[in-house]
């Protein structure tokens, strides 16, 4: 035992060591457990869902938030992937772009997110790829802005559902052909509705139709008679774009004015998405709409679309869940759900371990096949290699005694003929 | 007993050093998010900062700050996406748009106060929002203009950026802090003297020779700068723009962490800023309500507390300052 009064051990010579030895140890023991860590990923694997819990796209995020955490349910008893137990860690964007991009960065280095399944949110969507692109992390991309595998595209964003671009592609050329060729776009005038116009004008030229009226619609309007009064009397076509409420006064103001009597209305599933025609009193009655998975399970008459249903709780006509008046909003969330699959398939075939594997998803990612499976409840489908887009059946209904009534099946082959690669991201670097 | 000043300025050199050194500490002790949260927190109170210099020292109410918010973020955005800039032209481009943007609505605004300036300011906040929301080609609308960083500093083969997150964080941090002590400055000159002559009485501050009308616009100019970089940086930070921050909303959102903080006092928006970032970031996680939690704190101090935290700080200081008899 040494002295205590050795004079080369004081007081103060004592703390010096002590400091620097427990500092010493502290960052050799950051530095050892770090790679220890890196090298030992035997527990679970973490998923991001960016999700809208509260705000303007709480409807739709509601069944979002519900499909990834029964189908995470579903993968745990299967044994998880790659043998580890999937963890759903779920941020609310609050259906803001700011909120969204600080969620996004909660997700991934506070909660240890190795893969994100990305937000409905268009504006949300594309404020968070950039910050995933740094922070190399897959971004499942589920809002329908075309940028987000198109100019704002890169390597770690995909998406397997439909963006403006695909959904003109999928439902213009039939309408074209059994509604008319002159066509109205009347549309909510702020991004999603211009970026609806522009895409679906560019494919009714090219196939020999005409866009007669051009009719933006402010957010605010409470009277669509100045705006439904605009529309040309040569119009065969009237398509609309609008979102949550405002779709429910155009849809009401439009027919007590008549005006699917003198023309055919079209539109796409976000107007009437999480909403029962029956609902808005017949106001929808006669508008054909272009769905990705039919709402009433008879035209997908198959044992995973039941079982989906089932697990949803949600019965077969309305896809309104047992219990409450919610209707699911059914041509877009089950991407959350599938999205875990595709990742799990991914995973699986990359031998991915930890987030240096990274590149070896992204890689069985694009072109990865989805065959119809209750994993796939929507149905076979491809991502794409060159632009990470979902290439996936469709099908055009139209409303009949509030009822999504399929007319037809746009198979997936039809679509992605009609939507050639504008992007190529698959050459863009890691 | 030691003395008010000497606490005050340990704090601030304790803070100083805690912020310093944010980008080694929190790593080793937290979440690395933390460190963006901080960096959010110091963008935010620069904002705050434009509120507070209107309504802290000149009187002025303005709901309308995210407009030059809002153009702080395109000049950058589309600087960089649009025309091609590199990094400092397209900060000077965030920069000089906001502060002629403030001029053209002060020019308007500053003739009315009170509630009718509040007023006036909300509407040139909506109507260019709502012209930001429907120009898509230009702004992108409510999707926004995401965009590629480019480099700040480049020496040869090195490059230093936003990329870098120690980098963007100190780059934040000495921005926010050079603007704080020129507001210091400002508000020990003449003009500062001014601002706040007509905060107290106008009609006197006019009365003595003061060009009140000219004296409240090159304040509104100088908030619009303030605003207007801290939009540049934010959208730096966020590498995105997007009309949503031009909502009044967002305008309020500062009005509250100003107020909160203690209007009047130079650290007082920061103080709020923090305070309510990090409420919202504890408790976002756990419960999706947590505005709730805001509101309730800030109707607390505003009534226990009218001067802000930094207020009740001063008199709790003060109090124990005092000597006993």
């Amino acid at each position: 035992m040494e002295n205590s009064n050795d004079p080369k051990v004081n007081r103060r010579s004592f703390l010096q060591y002590a400091l620097a030895g427990g500092a010493a140890t502290g960052v050799a023991n950051l530095t050892i457990m770090k790679d220890l860590f890196a090298q030992a990923p035997a527990g679970p694997i973490v998923i991001g869902h960016h999700v809208e819990l509260t705000g303007g796209f709480a409807s739709w995020g509601y069944w979002h938030d519900k499909a990834a955490r029964k189908a995470v349910d579903l993968i745990n008893q299967g044994g998880g992937i790659a043998k580890r137990k999937v963890v759903l860690a779920t941020e609310d964007t609050e259906s803001n772009p700011a909120s969204g991009a600080r969620k996004l960065r909660n997700l991934i280095q506070r909660a240890n997110a190795e893969f994100v399944m990305g937000s409905v949110h268009s504006g949300v969507m594309l404020a968070a790829i950039p910050i995933a692109t740094e922070l190399k992390t897959i971004y499942m991309s589920m809002g329908e802005a075309t940028e987000a595998t198109g100019s704002k595209g890169t390597r770690y964003s995909f998406r397997t559902g439909m963006d403006t671009y695909s959904i003109a592609a999928a439902g213009v050329p039939w309408c074209m052909e059994n509604l008319g060729k002159n066509w109205t776009v009347i549309y909510a005038d702020y991004a999603w509705g211009q970026s609806h116009f522009q895409e679906t004008k560019v494919i009714v030229e090219k196939l020999g139709g005409k866009v007669v009226g051009n009719i933006p619609v402010p957010l605010d309007a409470k009277d669509f008679v100045p705006y439904l009064t605009q529309i040309p009397a040569e119009t065969q076509v009237v398509f609309s774009i609008f979102f949550g409420s405002l779709s429910v006064a155009f849809y009401t103001q439009s027919k007590s004015m008549g005006i699917g009597k003198r023309a055919k209305m079209y539109s796409v599933s976000g107007t009437l998405e999480a909403i029962a025609p029956a609902d808005i009193e017949g106001a929808a009655e006669g508008v054909y709409i272009l769905e990705n998975f039919p709402r009433m399970l008879k035209y997908k008459d198959d044992g995973f679309h039941k079982e989906h249903n089932k697990i949803m709780e949600l019965d077969d006509i309305d896809a309104r869940e047992a219990g409450s008046k919610r209707i699911m909003a059914k041509s877009h969330a089950w991407q959350s759900w599938e999205d875990l699959y595709t990742l799990k398939a991914a995973i699986e075939t990359s031998g991915y371990k930890t987030r240096k594997d990274t590149e070896g998803v992204i890689r069985a990612l694009e072109g990865l096949p989805m065959k119809n499976s209750l994993g796939h409840p929507q149905g076979d489908k491809l991502l794409r290699k060159e632009d990470h887009s979902g290439i996936l059946d469709c099908y055009i209904s139209l409303i009949e005694n509030g009822r999504f009534e399929v007319k037809k099946k746009i198979p997936k082959e039809d679509l992605a003929k009609n939507m050639p690669v504008r992007h190529d991201l698959s050459k863009m670097p890691v | 007993m030691i003395a008010r000043t000497t606490i005050e300025r340990g704090l601030l050199w304790g803070t100083g050093a805690f912020l310093l050194s944010v980008p080694w500490l929190i790593p080793a002790l937290a979440d690395r998010f933390w460190v963006n949260v901080i960096a959010e927190i110091l963008i935010w109170s620069l904002f705050a900062s434009s509120v507070n210099l209107l309504f802290g020292y000149v009187g002025l109410l303005s709901f309308g700050q995210a407009l030059f918010f809002g153009f702080g973020m395109y000049g950058v955005a589309i600087g960089v996406e649009k025309l091609g800039l590199g990094f400092w032209p397209a900060l000077g481009l965030g920069v000089a748009a906001p502060v002629a943007m403030a001029f053209v609505a002060g020019v308007f605004a500053v003739r009315l106060t009170w509630h009718y300036f509040a007023i006036i300011t909300v509407v040139f906040s909506l109507i260019f929002y709502f012209l930001a929301l429907t120009m898509k080609p230009l702004t992108g609308g409510d999707d926004g203009i995401s965009f590629t960083l480019p480099s700040t500093f480049r020496f040869g083969a090195s490059e230093w950026g936003f990329a870098q997150e120690a980098f963007q964080y100190l780059f934040i941090l000495f921005t926010v802090a050079a603007c704080l002590y020129a507001m210091r400055r400002l508000l020990g000159s003449p003009l500062g003297k001014a601002f706040m002559a007509i905060r107290d009485n106008d009609v006197r501050a006019s009365l003595i020779g003061l060009n009140v009308y000219w004296l409240r616009l090159i304040a509104f100019v100088i908030a619009g700068f303030l605003a207007g970089l801290s939009g540049a940086l934010f959208a730096f930070f966020g590498r995105y723009a997007s009309a949503t921050y031009m909502f009044y909303h967002v305008s309020g959102e500062a009005v509250v962490w100003t107020i909160v903080g203690g209007a009047g006092t130079l650290l007082g928006p920061l103080v709020g800023t923090s305070l309510f970032i990090v409420i919202r970031e504890v408790v976002s996680t756990h419960w999706q309500h947590h505005s709730l939690i805001v509101g309730a704190v800030a109707i607390l101090i505003v009534i226990y507390a009218p001067r802000g935290v930094v207020g009740l700080w001063r008199d709790l200081l003060d109090r124990w300052s005092a000597p006993k008899s």
